[in-house]
């Protein structure tokens, strides 16, 4: 049977040798950050669960997701599955949507086990710390915001899960970054025009699959527990929330119940973002948290970000090169694969056939025009179908072989871009470089090559050295 | 008590720690900074804070506004 939460999903790792436990008791600053920093940096990054932290109640738990073996076992693969192979499951699974989620009652949702209603405290329940050491606070970094269109309160497929930094800023005071282009800002646009509160819960400690696709750019109509259910091929389990008519996570370790406070904007930040540098201090929004509901010794799930690669660049990978493949696959059925793992998207490789000449330019062109690759993509590198864009030495391979720079590189000055992104100049402007490092083909005249050939059998030795290999471990 | 990265007078007690004693977190009225009482001195001494990262208080209302506040509808 598949993991159901993030407590079988931990038990899963550890049976893989993919988690490690650290008993002795450690100091929330500099020691958390550092952990997270340090766990990726390994080739097969562990999940660390923090038993003890100097001061606090709770255990920590960092990097769940923080590598291709552990992203593997979040979608129940073997954990040595390539990153191509990987996303092609991936592929299979979305086409699973929807997969309607189920509500239990309170008795089987282990998130009710405890209820705080009175004298909150964050600082009791979390094991808060400083991420980078110039961020203006603690911040909660994977937590599932859930919220809904407060014109359509009924409508379950608008009812949004998203993760948002969130700074805490008081006992139960947090603040949140809501981007103009997030649904959550759509949502409470509609509230502030009407001077209304929007009732919201930050869910924290999810099943890693509901993690990973409320970072996920999907459309602002469909549900990321449907989606979530297709991707565990099992519908994820939900319960009302205790105020505001929510639905959330059963089994999620914690659930924090407030209000985003209409029309006012505090101090929020610096916090050091997913680009690998800081983004500065800005008026944001505030959630007053006037209800938590927690599992027994529930467990504390953050996310550490630096220069990339960390657990977050992972969090941004699969998830936003799938739904752009998806997108160019419906005009130009010749796109193999998109790999759009880098900085979420402001680098993207994309192995396609070509069915004539500057045929790559046109596929760039297209990816820079969808929703994500409009402002976020900056650098477009176009190969072609038998390059695997997920194998970066075939990809410079390409590059170097088949790029002719006067013809293959296109800028596209003053076009849109991604504001965190620190060359973006000035903020959500940017020039697009599209690199065409496909073979010409007609019209378009190359000098002839013939490519070497891969030695017939050579899958079957492939598959003979994996098979090996993994008898050894 | 002095905020150590926009040198308001504006800073208090914000939580002790919920077991052991270890550390106190404190929080500036002014500029929403917190710290905790045992990190390293170039975040708790206000002389010591980096000064790229230094918040001018009186700066603070003119940040950008993310989102925008928008119009009231009836
Ligand atoms: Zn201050």
């Amino acid at each position: 049977m598949h993991y159901r939460d993030l407590r079988e999903f931990l038990s899963l790792l550890e049976q893989e040798n993919q988690l490690v436990r650290i008993k002795e008791s450690v100091m929330p600053e500099p020691d958390l950050g550092a952990i997270g920093r340090a766990a990726p940096n390994l080739e097969n990054g562990p999940a660390v669960f923090v038993e003890k932290i100097k001061g606090y109640k709770n255990s920590l738990v960092l990097n769940v997701q923080g590598s291709w073996q552990n992203h593997a076992l979040m979608l129940n693969l073997p954990k040595d599955t390539s990153i191509k192979e990987q996303f092609f499951a991936l592929d299979r699974l979305w086409n699973d949507y929807p997969v309607k989620p189920v509500w239990v009652t309170e008795k089987d949702a282990p998130v009710k086990e405890n209820k705080i209603k009175e004298d909150i405290n964050l600082f009791d329940i979390l094991p808060l710390f400083r991420i980078n050491k110039f961020d203006g606070g603690f911040f909660i970094s994977k937590g599932a915001v859930i919220s809904k269109d407060p014109e359509a309160p009924d409508d379950f497929n608008k009812e949004n899960a998203g993760i948002y930094r969130i700074q805490v800023k008081g006992k139960d005071l947090v603040g949140i970054q809501a981007l103009p282009f997030h649904d959550i800002a759509v949502h409470l646009r509609k509230a502030e025009e009407s001077n209304e509160p929007l009732p919201v819960a930050i869910c924290i400690g999810n099943d890693p699959l509901l993690n990973f696709m409320a970072s996920t750019p999907i459309e602002y109509a469909q549900s990321e527990y449907d989606f979530t259910g297709a991707l565990k091929g099992a519908p994820i389990e939900l319960v009302k929330s205790e105020t505001g008519d929510l639905d959330v996570p059963a089994r999620s370790e914690i659930v924090l119940e407030g209000n985003i406070l209409p029309r006012v904007r505090k101090i929020e930040g610096p916090f050091g973002e997913f680009p690998g540098s800081y983004s500065g201090a800005r008026l944001q929004c505030e959630i007053r948290i006037h209800t938590i509901t927690h599992r027994t010794n529930p467990i504390f799930e953050n996310l550490y970000l630096g220069i990339p690669w960390t657990e977050i660049d992972y969090l941004l990978a699969l998830n936003t090169s799938l739904p752009l493949y998806r997108q160019l696959k419906k005009d130009f059925p010749e796109v193999v694969a998109v790999n759009a793992m880098y900085t979420h998207g402001i680098g993207v490789i994309i192995s396609t056939k070509s069915r004539l000449g500057g045929y790559g330019k046109a596929v760039a062109m297209r990816l820079l025009s969808t929703p994500h690759g409009m402002p976020y993509s900056k650098i477009v590198i176009v190969v072609d179908e038998f390059v695997d864009p997920f194998n970066l030495p075939q990809v410079m391979w390409a590059m170097t072989t088949r790029v002719r720079p006067s013809k293959d590189v296109v800028l596209i000055p003053n076009a849109p871009g991604m504001p965190l992104d620190p060359s973006s100049e000035p903020a959500g402007m940017q020039t697009k470089m599209i690199i065409d490092a496909t073979t010409p083909v007609a019209p378009d005249v190359g000098r002839e090559t013939e490519l070497l050939e891969v030695p017939e059998k050579t899958e079957f030795w492939l598959d003979y050295l994996k098979r090996a290999m993994r008898k050894e471990r | 008590m002095i905020c150590p990265r926009c040198d308001s007078d504006a800073a208090e007690l914000l939580v002790k720690a919920p077991v052991e004693n270890a550390w106190e977190v404190y929080l500036c009225d002014a500029c929403n900074f917190t710290w905790r009482s045992t990190e390293s001195e170039e975040i708790t001494d206000p002389a010591r804070y980096d000064r790229r990262f230094k918040i001018d208080p009186l700066s603070i209302p003119d940040l950008p506004v993310i989102p925008p506040i928008p119009k009231l509808v009836k």
